[in-house]
């Protein structure tokens, strides 16, 4: 059977254009990524910034154009196809936005914003009250939020209006881009349980993006680390949380401490800096903040390997941690 | 026992709004000893930035102090002119904002803050300049001396962050206020900060106030910790006794929201059900009692910090009627 | 939770912070009184403002002349409050025409592609680099003088004025995050340019067009100081300046009643204007809460 979704090998490049005569330098922000998405289950894409999550995230809900490579919804094609076939495609595929408040259309009240899905997919002739009285109580927003605008409300609230919006025609696949960032942690939780139980009441697949491994942990199927524009690790999310295998992913475990001070930190401390998408690194791109860095690491570029159960990464010494372990 | 350097004593701070005085702060009480690194703990809505404004004395023009005392050093803050705490502030209280991307100027050279800053000290600028890079090499910035003429747009915020550090530690404060300083970095970024962070003020031997809401980084960075909530302090103590052994209801539900400390993997996360409360009708009572599963007839009244343990207190009546929770 | 949001209409919201603002509630009230005593002035006028008297002429404020007579024997007041409607007929139509030229230019370029947008620049370029008096002049000695010309020459040339801030907001508005979310609902160019980009850029049009109306007047004040405007005998501040500049000696009050109106409209649009912008962008920023 089909995944919902497949990503292969998609590249999205910009082209920087310097100067009306001088031809432009182009970037590749998303540098062939692969992964597949199953109906009704929840893939998380972690990475920081500058690793093109956001990019990916947005080719895949049609908004940015993939350079190379192929997404297929349903085994429907969805890289260049244009936006008056991509409209119809809208009811299935939606997207949650990373700013709460942003997203919304300042001078729209709650109860138009929730039913703009219906308005432009010209779907006039439902009951657009009852759709918004359904789709606030389905947020769990009262009722009276109706005719509030997006200042009058708060970055939780603006959020679940950017869920209600979203799953109004009920979708098929919601891409959601860091749900829970800015969230006190106290509410972080309501917003999770309030996915995961949409998510079962509607059969939804989702994707999230987001760069807090600890949210991806509980509520995702499986997941994919993404590095400078690539899956550097991918896996079902518990086996890739007990056994990491590229040392980026040990680094983000270990960057996101629990609340006790005598807890045992293994502190993988990553030297230097993010480097530029411009200048991409020789050989594997994370060689120069690598702790476990080898000497060809800097001039082989790792292939991506499957080592089976669904699990795959991009490292030519996966587990070193352990080998010096070992060795020791 | 030595003195602390800041102490807050019964500070209660409101903000003038339409609807009436919005009592942010309310008989807020801290201690930073000296050396030390206090963490103050709160999500939104809690009076941490309000308290900040209010010690530095760079509050909204609708900020009205009510009660209370900001000792630094001895000497109440709240009755210093401009003058004065324009001296204090950036040589013997230093501060790091949150956003790293808007700390700097963005047309001038790092070296040429660098050494601005030190207006104060009349060494010769080669000097200065040799200082400056000497600090950002502390901070783990390499080719210190080229990167002074770099401007901050060509650092990753990561680096401005730690510049940010050096030049507020480069006047050897007694104290740094650092509020939120890891929120706008990514986690592996937030590593390397809280480490030369650290380094740094072992080595110049400040006190440091740091704002968070990361818990896992406050177990990690912090001697005590101050949790606040909804203007009012709800429990304080060492690092150690609160987070292993909360006090307060509050406390405790906090910890166990945060995704770090959930070990098991479940569909249905912890939260607190709810929301703060209205800061401008402030109900009587216990703030937290709306929210609070064990809420109880004395919760009627509002309960003030009491010891649970050494030097650490919680202000909750559960406290009072079992002994240590 | 707060509960207590009043929600009172747009209106009303710009209303109520307008009244806090004391500078902001005299423009308010300025205004109002210029643009009632213009909209009224055929029934409030004391004397017919063309009516000429001759032995009654230059003469200074009296009970019967509240700013005295002109070289005519015309009253002044009934010209100065005569002048206020034409200045007003002039300065709505000719606003009014260069914003929707200038709003529909500005969103096309600034949303556009890139050579429409080259394009459009260099017409708002283009009309702006004529200086309006130069313009009118030429068009004038073509055409001839009237108020239909001086209302299409400014409006041309203002059009540039309002163009470019649509343009600059739509470009700024055209990245924000909402409107690649309406984007990914599906929302056509038309939707997006109409329901979302227009709403919030008419808001800090209405600033600037409050505050160009006393530069529009002014403009119509000075085409007819050189006789370049509307033809007498209709009143303008413009001839009444014209007219007190060359009979100074003879009386100030000519000169004083051309020019006052005119200092008062611009302090009262300005006020009105400058209170509005504030009352306009912190909406658009969203509440500012206190933490």
């Amino acid at each position: 059977m089909s995944a919902l979704l497949e990503v292969d090998d998609v590249i999205v490049r910009f082209n920087i254009r310097s100067g009306l005569l001088q031809s432009g330098i182009s970037i590749d922000a998303v540098s062939g990524v692969d992964l597949k998405v199953e109906e009704g289950k929840t893939y998380g894409i972690v990475g920081e910034s500058g690793s093109g999550k956001t990019t990916l995230a947005r080719a895949i809900a049609g908004l940015h154009h993939a350079s190379e490579g192929s997404i297929r919804y349903r085994g429907r094609e969805l890289r260049d196809l244009p936006e008056s076939q991509f409209r119809q495609l809208r009811r299935e595929i939606v997207m949650m936005f990373q700013d709460p408040i942003g997203s919304l259309s300042p001078r729209l009240s709650i109860k138009s914003l929730v039913t703009e899905p219906f308005r432009i997919q010209g779907m006039k002739d439902r009951d657009l009250d009852a759709e918004a009285k359904r789709l606030l109580a389905m947020v769990g927003l009262p009722q009276e939020f109706a005719s509030r605008y997006p200042y009058q409300i708060s970055g939780g609230q603006a959020r679940r209006v950017g869920v209600a919006r979203a799953l109004a025609l009920g979708p098929k696949l919601l891409i959601a881009d860091e749900p829970t960032a800015g969230l006190d942690v106290s509410i972080q939780g309501e917003m999770l349980n309030l996915l995961a139980r949409l998510q079962d009441e509607l059969g939804l697949a989702i994707m999230i993006i987001t760069h807090n491994l600890n949210v991806v942990r509980h509520i995702t199927d499986n997941v994919g680390i993404m590095y400078l524009g690539k899956l550097v690790e991918e896996g079902p999310t518990e086996q890739v949380f007990a056994n990491p295998q590229h040392p980026y992913t040990l680094a983000l475990l270990a960057a996101n401490p629990e609340p006790d001070p005598d807890a045992q930190l293994m502190r993988v401390e990553l030297q230097g800096e993010p480097p530029s998408v411009m200048q991409r690194p020789t050989g594997c791109e994370f060689h120069n903040r690598c702790p476990f860095v080898k000497p060809d690491c800097n001039s082989i570029v790792p292939t991506w390997t499957d080592i089976g159960n669904g699990r795959s990464h991009r490292c030519r010494y996966p587990e070193t941690w352990k080998m010096n372990e070992n060795t020791q | 026992m030595n003195k602390p350097v800041l102490d807050i004593r019964d500070l209660s701070v409101s903000y003038n709004t339409p609807r009436g005085p919005l009592r942010a702060l309310r008989n807020v009480s801290m201690k930073i000893p000296d050396k030390k690194i206090v963490g103050i703990v709160g999500e939104s809505g809690c009076g941490k930035s309000t308290l900040i404004s209010a010690i530095i004395r760079l509050m909204a023009p609708n900020a009205t102090v009510g009660t209370g005392e900001i000792l630094f050093k001895d000497k109440n803050l709240l009755d210093r002119t401009t003058t004065e705490m324009r001296n204090l502030l950036g040589v013997d209280i230093s501060m790091v904002f949150q956003d790293p991307m808007q700390t700097h100027n963005p047309v001038l050279t790092v070296g040429k803050q660098m050494v601005d800053i030190q207006y104060r000290d009349s060494l010769p600028k080669a000097d200065k300049r040799k200082r400056a890079a000497e600090m950002l090499s502390k901070v783990g910035i390499p080719d210190a001396d080229a990167r002074l003429n770099q401007y901050p747009f060509e650092f990753s915020g990561g680096m401005r962050q730690r510049i940010a550090i050096a030049m507020a530690l480069m006047a050897k404060p007694s104290l740094l206020i650092a509020d939120e300083p890891t929120t706008a970095l990514d986690a592996t970024l937030e590593v390397q900060v809280i480490k030369r962070l650290r380094e740094l003020q072992e080595e110049v031997g400040c006190a440091i106030l740091f704002i968070s809401h990361h818990l896992g980084v406050i177990a990690e960075l912090c001697d005590e910790v101050v949790v606040m909530y909804a203007g009012e302090v709800i429990e304080q103590g060492s690092v150690r006794d609160v987070f292993h052994d909360p006090a307060h209801p509050y406390t405790r539900a906090l910890l166990d929201c945060d995704p770090g400390h959930i070990k098991e993997k479940t569909r249905n996360l912890p939260t607190i059900p709810g929301e703060i409360p209205d800061l401008v009708d402030v109900a009587d009572g216990c703030i937290f009692q709306a929210r609070c599963t064990h809420v109880h007839g004395a919760c009627a009244n509002r309960p003030n910090l009491q010891p649970v343990n050494v030097a650490h207190n919680v202000a909750c009546h559960l406290n009072q009627t079992e002994g240590a929770v | 939770m707060s509960t207590d949001i009043k929600t009172r209409s747009e209106i009303g919201e710009i209303l109520y912070h307008l009244t806090r603002d004391r500078l902001g509630l005299a423009g308010l009230i300025i205004v109002s009184l210029i643009v009632f005593s213009a909209i009224l002035a055929p029934w409030i006028v004391p004397y017919d403002p063309i009516a000429m008297n001759i032995p009654d002429r230059l003469q200074g404020p009296s009970l019967s002349h509240l700013l005295g007579t002109d070289q005519l024997g015309r009253d002044t007041f009934s010209r100065v409050i005569m002048g206020g409607r034409v200045a007003l007929q002039v300065a709505i139509p000719t606003i009014a025409g260069a914003i929707s030229i200038g709003l529909f230019l500005g969103m096309i370029a600034g949303y556009g592609p890139k050579w429409l947008d080259t394009l459009i620049v260099l017409l708002f370029d283009t009309l702006r680099s004529f200086p309006t008096v130069m313009f009118a002049l030429a068009v004038v000695a073509l055409v001839g003088p009237s108020l239909n010309t001086v209302i299409l020459v400014i409006m041309i040339t203002s059009i540039p004025t309002y163009g470019r801030v649509v343009r600059t907001l739509t470009q700024s508005l055209r990245s924000s995050e909402f409107i690649t979310a309406e984007k990914s609902l599906g929302a056509s160019t038309t939707r997006i340019l109409g329901v979302h980009i227009l709403p919030n850029v008419l808001g800090p049009l209405a600033v600037l067009a409050a505050m160009d109306i006393p530069t529009v007047v002014g403009l119509e004040a000075g085409l007819s100081f050189l006789g370049m405007g509307v033809k007498p005998p209709t009143p303008s501040w413009g001839s009444l300046l014209n007219d007190g500049y060359s009979l100074i000696r003879n009386t100030p009050w000519l000169i004083i009643s051309g020019g006052i109106p005119l200092i008062l409209t611009t302090l009262g649009f300005t006020f009105l204007g400058e209170a509005l912008r504030d009352v306009v962008d912190p909406k658009l920023r969203g509440r500012g809460g206190v933490k």
